[in-house]
């Protein structure tokens, strides 16, 4: 134990004179952290409200045409213009110009063709001896039509969710008309004066509620995203200082000189490992104060940490144990200090841009969203998340901390295999 | 020699990856308890090799190490609890000072704190380190590196003591203290490994010598017996110029 200690504190007075590493490991991250987050913030925001720009053509001044026109003006995901009488080239060509991603193009008689389409189904409702109940029009077979055009670039989700907005509120204008239709035949078969019908939107609540551990794309807000993807990287970068601490003591010989002291090996690596995993931790309440405190400063919001603050602690556990692991992995396989800062520093940054730091997986694209599941910074990330914004509990983040444990083992392991090469 | 052998070496081998010789070949000694015992040879001739596999640094090829009646394949971790190394290659930590080395290492060998503030005191005053040990290594001088690295091998004062070459880059004051120092731990009874180039030294200090070349022992005994068996030479330095040859080594 005395060993232990010693060896911590004299890993702490080597970091502590080690500016280029401390900068490394704490200046940077907070740095990266209020950056990336004041930067992304309206990036975030716009994601978060951005209202799709949508054009709609209403050739069809009558129920259907209106209330179509009055339900996407009042939803919160789009910005209506309403232009008048134009034609449906014009349409097409404004969105190609980019002017509008989405056009609607309402035909004339729309309701009219809607109102038959009830009658038709009503009327082979009743027997044949009530007789014709409804006068139609023979000029409007055929169903209503409402025409959208997409602009190409548009993501599908998109376009399934005005698709989806779209068809709700046909539905309703249809139900309405039924209504109307019905209460009309009561009049006039029954004569009973039916009172208007109320509003349609309330029959069903749709409560909405993030299902945990699944794999549904949440978006979190620029702090959500911010903090816990450069306390993650900042811990990663231990392995830079880490590795060529590992590398100096082996040039030096004071690595071959411990060999030469019974038991002092085996020791003097666990108070490297101890060191840096504080170290780590450090990083990661740092990062979490300045979430909770720096970050409102600049009118961003507070960073939010759900409940399970256990839950926190054992994956934050797991994370820098990847990244301790990680570091000492490459201390032992690189021969100069040169090549385990340039390896190290590259291949964090890639796992972090592949991982989701830089660039948040929900805006990946499929291809890359797959290879998000490779970088250890990611399986964090993702951990992260389900606290943070999924409220997980430790069952749900299983998977995530096994693969990060995981991760830590297979670099123990190389980390014994490549200490060894010395020996022979 | 007529104490008991403390380390006797059998038929050692090892065989670098990639050489084209044995660094050392079939290398045995018998070194007695309190000998100061001199390894000799030149550049390449495979001492640091030698003493590398008497730590238990590197595994021999083959040939057997009984160190204090202990076999070092089976009892790596008793015998390193008997030993002391000071390497060739300075080995101190550049970033720390000179007090927060000898901490660190007296921690490691087991040393308590009162115990290890009164040795590296008087160990530092006495190779003339006193004034810089607050300082970081890295600002010291070669030579006060080259003190500071004995000075972590011998703290603990161990019964048995490597040392590969202690005395390069030292001055001639420093190096009267250590041969000085070397002389008194011996009378308390410890024994000394003492690797070489510098004949003059070996024959001053050590009870007995081997010469190494090419892996090879060449020549062993008592400096006075060397010279007794050379009578053409006047010197150690004579008959090792003698046995190895005048060419220049690698
Ligand atoms: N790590 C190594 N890999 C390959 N060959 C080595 C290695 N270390 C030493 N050698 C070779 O082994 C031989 C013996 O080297 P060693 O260091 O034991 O010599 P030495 O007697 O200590 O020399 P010096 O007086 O220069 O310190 C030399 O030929 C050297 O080139
Ligand atoms: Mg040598």
């Amino acid at each position: 134990m005395n060993k232990l200690f010693a060896t911590i504190k004299k890993e702490i007075l080597i970091l502590s004179r080690d500016k280029a590493g401390l900068a490394m490991l704490f200046i940077m991250p907070v740095f990266l952290v209020l950056v990336m987050t004041l930067l992304q913030d309206s990036t975030f925001k716009q994601l978060d409200e951005k209202q799709l720009p949508v054009l709609i053509i209403n050739h069809d001044a009558d129920t259907f045409g209106l209330r179509i026109l009055e339900c996407m003006k009042s939803s919160k995901f789009f910005k209506i213009t309403e232009i008048g009488n134009i034609g449906k080239q014009d349409l097409i060509q404004k969105i190609e110009k980019g002017d509008y991603l989405i056009g609607i193009f309402i035909n004339e008689n729309a309701t009219k063709q809607i109102r038959q389409s009830i009658q038709v189904k009503i009327q082979g409702q009743f027997p044949d001896e009530v007789g014709q109940l409804f006068e139609y029009e023979d000029s409007l077979p055929g169903q209503a039509r409402v025409e959208i055009f997409f602009d190409p670039i548009l993501k599908s989700s998109y376009k399934q969710s005005i698709l989806g907005s779209l068809k709700h509120f046909s539905a309703m204008v249809e139900a309405r008309l039924m209504f109307d239709i019905y209460s009309g035949l009561f009049k006039d078969l029954l004569d009973i004066e039916l009172r208007p019908a109320g509003n349609f939107d309330d029959i069903v609540h749709f409560d909405e509620k993030y299902a945990s551990g699944g794999t549904n794309q949440i978006i979190p807000n620029s702090v959500q995203h911010n903090v816990p993807a450069w306390t993650i990287f900042a811990m990663f970068f231990i392995v830079i200082p880490l590795a060529s601490n590992i590398i100096k003591e082996r040039h030096s010989g004071v690595s071959a000189r411990l060999l030469t002291i019974a038991g002092s090996k085996l020791t003097s690596n666990l108070g490297k490992g101890v060191t840096y995993f504080i170290v780590g931790f450090i990083q990661a309440i740092l990062m979490l104060l300045i979430g909770f405190f720096i970050l409102p400063l600049f009118g961003l919001p507070s960073l939010q940490i759900g409940g399970n603050v256990l839950a926190l602690f054992v994956v934050t556990i797991a994370v820098v144990m990847a990244a301790t692991t990680y570091g000492i992995a490459i201390g032992n396989i690189a021969t100069t200090e040169q090549q385990s800062s340039i390896f190290g520093s590259i291949s964090v940054v890639i796992l972090a841009a592949i991982g989701g730091v830089w660039v948040p997986t929900f805006m990946m694209s499929d291809l890359m969203l797959d290879l998000s599941k490779t970088s250890p910074l990611n399986w964090g990330l993702n951990a992260y998340y389900d606290i943070l914004l999924r409220n997980s509990g430790l069952i749900d983040l299983l998977p995530g901390i096994a693969l990060l444990l995981g991760f830590s083992f297979v670099c123990m392991f190389l980390s014994f295999l490549y200490s060894k090469r010395g020996l022979n | 020699m007529g104490e008991k052998a403390i380390i006797e070496i059998n038929k050692l081998v090892k065989h670098y990856k990639n050489a084209d010789a044995d660094a050392v070949d079939s290398m045995s000694l018998r070194i007695g308890q309190g000998e100061i015992y001199g390894l000799l040879g030149p550049n390449g001739a495979g001492k640091t090799t030698t003493i590398s596999m008497l730590c238990g640094l590197l595994r021999p090829d083959s040939g057997d190490i009984i160190i204090d009646g202990l076999n070092l394949k089976t009892s790596a971790d008793k015998i390193k609890s008997l030993i002391g190394v000071v390497p060739q290659d300075i080995a101190i930590y550049e970033e720390l000072t000179a007090k927060e080395n000898l901490g660190f290492f007296g921690k490691m060998y087991g040393l308590k704190n009162a115990e290890i503030k009164n040795i590296s005191n008087s160990l530092l005053m006495r190779f003339r380190l006193g004034e810089k040990a607050g300082q970081r290594a890295k600002t010291f001088s070669g030579g006060m590196k080259r003190r500071l690295n004995l000075i972590a091998g011998i703290m603990h004062s161990p019964k048995i003591l490597f040392l590969d070459e202690p005395t390069v880059g030292i001055d001639v004051q420093s190096k009267n203290v250590i041969l000085e120092f070397l002389k008194e731990i011996k009378e308390s009874g410890t024994t000394i490994v003492y690797t070489s180039h510098i004949m003059e030294e070996a024959e001053k200090l050590c009870s007995r010598i081997s010469i190494m070349d090419r892996g090879k022992e060449i020549a062993s005994g008592t400096p006075k017996d060397l010279l007794e068996k050379n009578t053409d030479c006047k010197n150690l330095e004579d008959i090792f110029l003698k046995l190895t040859g005048r060419k220049l080594r690698e």
